[in-house]
């Protein structure tokens, strides 16, 4: 007789035999000392080149900062102005020769893992093509004041600016990372955007490239005769989920050793109550917030017919509950941005002045300027339109998403409609791009200084690039402009103020949340020192002590 | 819940237990309507739909929250289930139980108009293919084969990345028209059989029209099909909702539907699960009434219909 | 025979070269601008027009489209510009972890369903028959992807028996023995191969069992049991060889269930596949890819058919008079 018993019977030993050979057939390595050590970060996306260039993805500059080093990095106070706070890395030392010209001296031990020395026309090799316009990088426009780098001798690279600001330094060290030029001379630059060296790197970092599984993994090792000194981990495997709750589930099952941003309170306390993880929070570069077009939809030679009214803007922005929505989504981790402001930047200081939450305010306000519910409809109206708009949010973002369905329901309940565009990334940046759009949910990932972001995204200088919301005013561009120039940080510090307070009172925007990050290791992982602007930047420091080490850093490779 | 809320519950329990001996009641006379009982699970499905037609018609009775409303996003958000909130709520606060009562509403209509579409333009289609025959059947049924060739999960990814946003009546659309070429295969394969019999070749020498021929004459016979494949068409409708509201391109917040309900519960997956498990259950719930109800018109109606054109789902 | 199946190629190659036409237009026509980077950076538009124009995604539609089919006869898929890397290579990757993945849910969604249908038919109308015939009913009627949802939970969150995404253990495999590789690759095959098989199985068993039953009640199987063959023989040789043939056109149709199926499975249990590939690059704009993996199903989806309508040709010769449509019985 035919019958089915036998199947499940085979079904269930096949399963049973997965069971046990996945944990019985775990051969432990034998690695013991200083320099074991296997850790496994799980990440949400993957790379998209590993050239740096042109990188434009998170994750591959993560990669990157093990596998290819800056001349010099900023410290763990993130301070941008001045050289005085950054760390030698390429460069053992640095020398002013005048106001413009800058010395690099190149460490003599570092080498390439090929074995080629790094040297000073690999630096001008880098400048080169950070600046060719067919590489089109997204770090050219951060160099446009760096006129010429130069070679001065195989050890000394010579740095030559248009002119004088606080933060030549920073520009000069942060943005470019030294490429081995005899590796990639011979690409042509149009297609450094795909080319084969992006996905095999070969670099003069702390670890190695050994291996990239599309969609699945990333393996690095340690280059044991790295010149600043041998990394202690031996192994970091970079391992790629589509997204954040599959990241976390992944950590708490101890299938992975680390996460750098949790991002949930959800996702933190399910880390937190795993007895293997530690849980770091640090400063985050990110500020979101609820811009409003103050150009009408679609068209903006026109004053939006709801936002182009200062006082409607401050009105809904009163309505909004931004500490009760940033509990909600954000719990303990985040905090009320005072303006467009991350808590990586060195000016960030919740005094500053901001719009109350003051729904009695709000009404009024919208009531004296001409919106009354006079159909009684629950929608204020004026001249027989209502008080309706849309918002467009990207689909990808659950918090985002979270917050524009958080904020519909209290602007509700003042008699304000607001519908939401729920699209792809790919639709929302051509409407923003094109100014079709009333309001727009949006976060930037900041840079550690407000001096690119802020002009960019909130000046007149913006228009055509990132000041989607088309914000306008002379007397916020002229502080910005002060704050920028500004020979000390005293000085910055009273502009960058009196220009946030600017934004704030004009109300382009309600700002609604400035992340803090929230990391989770495994407590085995000693010396974990995360610098907020880029987590990953020194885990060539990060150590096991030998009478931690478990399974996965024994095994031998 | 309140006690009014209860109470209504109860008597839309009671209503679809009713329905259910109504329904047999008045079939007990006919042949088909004996068959369609005697299948094991017919009167479970009724009852089952009955029951959550009810409930979408009388949302508002048998809840006690607006389903849009958040009740307290600081303290009752990711709730467990608990006598005030029976299903729990969701990361938004909004009570789960209201949500699928009205979810319900939007769901089921989404299904029954979907399927509407994709009956009717499938019917047409495959009406005047299996009555034409010739190059007419030739090129609309090499179309419908590109129709079959494309992964329709694919068509409707692209198809809504056409609209930006989706109205309710486009994703309607969309989903009505990307599922009609089952239908339109069985319904000419019915023509190509009926329209060789005496009764139609006696209606044509009569000189009526085409038009009069294929729906006087020639789809009411092929009529037995088409209404089974509709009813086990809706459940596949749901469904498809339900994938693509996962996507994130389906029914727009926050209009409460089962697949954006599971959409909303899924990053919370961990944490509170029954933002995700109840409307699945629902729709799993809805989905097996329907194709019990279709198992059951197919014994009834059609005996010899095979079980075919079921495959093909797209979820 | 030869004239029946040149018509049936020539139709599938022009119904393959109709799909991919129409979703250029569609993609072309589709709101939303190429992603080329993360959203939350600021945009360089000077350099986004540039890498615009090296991946060749302006100029007029019918300009792009010419060169897109030139590029296509020469076997060339063309640059993906949010993976950076060739389509083609891109393809190689997931293609082998798609396959893994639909071959190991076909062979459940066949085994179990082919022998549940079967068992049920044999078993008609008794208590097997009734709990097995609700159960495959709920496994039919549940949302592929909740009950994804569900397994993980239960089995990757909750009991931890099955790791909860990807498709390998980056830490051992690569160092280990091949055995363990393999055994690992299979542990973390098993979630996704079981939602997908598991629903399959309900559909393939409901169809085995009305297909058997249908076979039970004709002529020559009665003749066969009249005749005094054994119940084991008539099972065997007629009912179920009967049924075989048109469980072979669901093999068929069963190959667009699993392509597409996947995309949400593949999403959920981060398995790197093609429907993975396929709906990211949808949402990213990614034309290249879209235009590739659509080409690839619709081929598939097409040979799938053939294949079936081939063997069932060559099973029952009779059909193949009615050879006119893509459509067998």
């Amino acid at each position: 007789m035919l019958s089915a018993m036998p199947h499940q019977r085979r079904l269930a030993l096949v399963l049973a035999m997965l069971v046990l050979g996945s944990t019985a057939c775990q051969r432990a390595g034998s690695c013991t000392g200083a320099y074991c050590g296997t850790l496994v970060f799980g990440v949400v996306g993957e790379p998209d080149i590993l050239l740096p260039p042109s990188t434009q993805e998170g994750v591959s500059r993560d990669i990157e900062e093990q596998l290819f080093l800056k001349l010099a990095d900023i410290g763990l106070s993130t301070n941008t102005i001045g050289d005085e706070d950054f760390q030698p890395l390429l460069a053992e030392r640095w020398e002013w020769d005048g106001p413009l010209t800058l010395v690099f001296h190149l460490d003599p031990r570092a080498r390439w893992q090929d074995g080629q020395p790094v040297t000073a026309s690999d630096v001008a090799f880098t400048f080169d093509a950070y600046t060719d316009s067919l590489v089109a990088s997204p770090y050219r426009a951060a160099l446009r004041r760096v006129a010429s780098v130069t070679a001065r001798d195989p050890q000394t690279a010579v740095f030559r600016f248009r002119e004088k600001y606080p933060e030549m330094f920073y520009d000069a060290v942060y943005h470019m990372r030294v490429l081995p030029a005899h590796l990639l001379r011979g690409t042509p630059r149009d297609q450094w955007k795909t080319a084969p060296f992006g996905r095999q790197p070969l670099g003069d970092g702390p670890y190695r490239f050994v291996s990239w599984k599309a969609g699945q993994s990333l393996e690095l090792v340690a280059d044991s005769t790295f010149f600043l000194g041998r990394p202690a981990i031996r192994r970091l495997i970079w391992r790629f989920t589509p997204d954040i709750m599959v990241a976390t589930t992944q950590l708490v099952a101890d299938q992975a050793d680390g996460h750098d941003q949790l991002v949930t309170p959800d996702n933190i306390a399910r880390a937190a109550a795993a007895p293997q993880l530690t849980i770091y929070p640090y400063r985050g570069a990110t500020y979101g917030y609820m811009g409003f077009n103050l150009a009408a939809n679609g068209d903006t030679t026109q004053p939006h017919p709801i936002f182009g009214d200062r006082d409607v803007r401050r009105a809904l922005t009163m309505a909004v509950d931004r500490a009760s929505l940033l509990k909600s989504v954000f719990g303990d981790y985040a905090k009320v941005p005072p303006g467009p402001v991350s808590q990586l930047w060195w000016i960030w200081d919740p005094e500053m002045r901001q719009l109350p939450y003051d729904t009695t305010r709000a009404k009024w306000t919208l009531s004296s300027h001409g919106w009354r519910d006079s159909d009684k409809d629950g929608i204020r109206d004026r001249d027989g339109q209502p008080l309706a708009f849309h918002l467009l949010v990207s689909s990808v973002s659950t918090i985002r998403k979270t917050y524009a369905r958080l904020i519909q329901e209290q602007l509700r309940q003042v008699g304000v409609q607001m519908e939401i565009d729920e699209v792809d990334n790919s639709v929302v940046a051509e409407r923003l791009a094109a100014g079709k759009f009333d309001a727009v949910m949006l976060a930037w990932q900041t840079d550690p200084t407000p001096s690119s972001g802020v002009p960019q995204v909130w000046t007149r200088g913006g228009f055509g690039r990132s000041n989607y919301l088309r914000y306008d005013n002379p007397a916020f561009d002229a502080l910005v402009e002060k704050a920028t120039s500004a020979a000390t940080r005293a000085q910055a510090r009273v502009a960058w103020r009196g220009a946030i307070e600017t934004v704030n009172a004009d109300a382009p925007a309600i700002f609604l949340f400035a992340t803090d990050n929230v990391a989770a290791f495994h407590k085995r992982v000693a010396d974990v020192r995360i610098r907020p602007d880029s987590w990953a930047a020194l885990v060539r420091t990060w150590r096991i002590p030998p009478d931690r080490l478990i399974d996965r850093d024994r095994v031998e490779r | 819940m309140t006690l009014p809320a209860w109470f209504a519950l109860l008597v839309a329990f009671a209503l679809a237990t009713w329905v259910v001996r109504d329904v047999r009641r008045r079939t007990a006379r006919h042949e088909a309507g004996r068959r369609f009982f005697r299948h094991p699970t017919a009167a479970w499905g009724i009852g089952v739909l009955a029951f959550f037609v009810v409930v979408a018609v009388a949302a508002p009775l048998v809840t006690s929250y607006d389903p849009r409303a958040q009740l307290d996003i600081v303290h009752l958000k990711n709730q467990a289930p608990s006598w005030s909130n029976i299903l729990g709520t969701d990361v938004y606060s909004r009570d789960l139980w209201s949500r699928v009562a009205f979810g319900a509403r939007v769901s089921l209509i989404v299904g029954a108009l979907g399927m509407l579409v994709a009956v009717t333009v499938g019917t047409l289609v495959g009406a005047v293919a299996g009555y034409y025959r010739h190059w007419v059947d030739a090129v609309l049924m090499r179309g419908v084969d590109v129709g079959l060739a494309l992964p329709r999960i694919f068509v409707l990814l692209i198809a809504i990345a056409l609209f930006g946003q989706l109205p309710l009546t486009a994703l309607v659309l969309a989903i009505g028209l990307t599922s009609w070429f089952g239908t339109s295969r069985l319904v000419r394969a019915e023509v190509l059989s009926v329209r060789e019999r005496d009764f139609v070749a006696a209606a044509r020498a009569v000189g009526a029209g085409p038009g009069r021929v294929i729906f006087r004459h020639v789809l009411p016979n092929a009529a037995a099909p088409i209404i089974v494949s509709a009813a086990l068409g809706i459940g596949n409708v749901l469904l498809l909702e339900a994938a693509l509201s996962f996507l994130g391109i389906g029914v727009a917040s926050p209009t409460p539907s089962w697949g954006n309900m599971i959409a909303d519960g899924a990053p919370y997956l961990a944490s509170a699960p029954w933002t995700t498990l109840f409307p699945g259950l629902a729709i799993a719930l809805v989905v097996m009434a329907l194709n019990a109800v279709g198992d059951a018109l197919r014994d009834a109606l059609d005996p010899r219909q095979e079980e075919r054109e079921e495959r093909g789902r797209t979820t | 025979m030869t004239a029946w199946l040149v018509r049936r190629v020539a139709a599938s190659i022009a119904i393959v070269f109709l799909v991919v036409t129409l979703t250029f237009i569609l993609m072309d026509v589709a709101p939303g601008k190429p992603m080329l980077g993360p959203t939350e950076r600021l945009v360089d538009p000077q350099a986004e027009a540039i890498l615009n124009r090296q991946f060749g995604l302006e100029g007029p539609i019918d300009v792009r489209y010419v060169s897109y089919l030139r590029e296509l006869v020469h076997g060339n898929l063309g640059l993906s510009f949010g993976l950076r890397r060739p389509v083609a290579d891109a393809l190689a990757d997931a293609i082998p972890n798609t396959l893994l993945l639909a071959g190991a849910a076909l062979l459940i969604d066949f085994l179990i369903g082919l022998a549940l249908g079967v068992y049920q038919a044999l078993r008609v109308h008794r208590i097997p028959d009734v709990v097995l015939g609700n159960v495959t009913l709920f496994l039919y009627s549940v949302p592929t992807f909740w009950l994804g949802l569900i397994l993980l939970l239960v089995f990757g969150e909750w009991l931890g028996w099955f790791p909860v995404a990807g498709m390998s253990d980056p830490i051992l495999c690569p160092t280990v023995s091949s055995f363990y590789c393999a055994m690992d690759r299979l542990w973390h095959l098993a979630l996704p191969a079981l939602t997908l098989g598991f629903v399959g199985a309900a559909g393939t068993a409901r169809f085995q069992r009305a297909a058997m039953l249908e076979v039970a009640g004709q002529d020559y199987i009665r003749t066969a049991r009249a005749k005094g063959a054994s119940e084991r023989r008539v099972v065997l040789r007629h009912q179920l060889r009967n049924a075989l043939l048109s469980f072979i056109t669901l093999f068929g149709l069963a190959f667009p269930f699993l392509l597409t199926g996947a995309v949400l499975i593949e999403t959920i249990f981060a398995w790197p596949g093609m429907g993975r590939l396929a709906t990211d690059a949808i949402l990213r704009r990614d034309f290249p890819v879209v235009n590739a993996a659509v080409l690839l199903a619709s081929t598939m989806v097409v040979v799938g058919n053939l294949v079936a309508d081939v063997l069932l040709a060559i099973a029952d010769p009779r059909l193949r008079v009615r050879s006119g449509g893509g459509e067998p019985a």
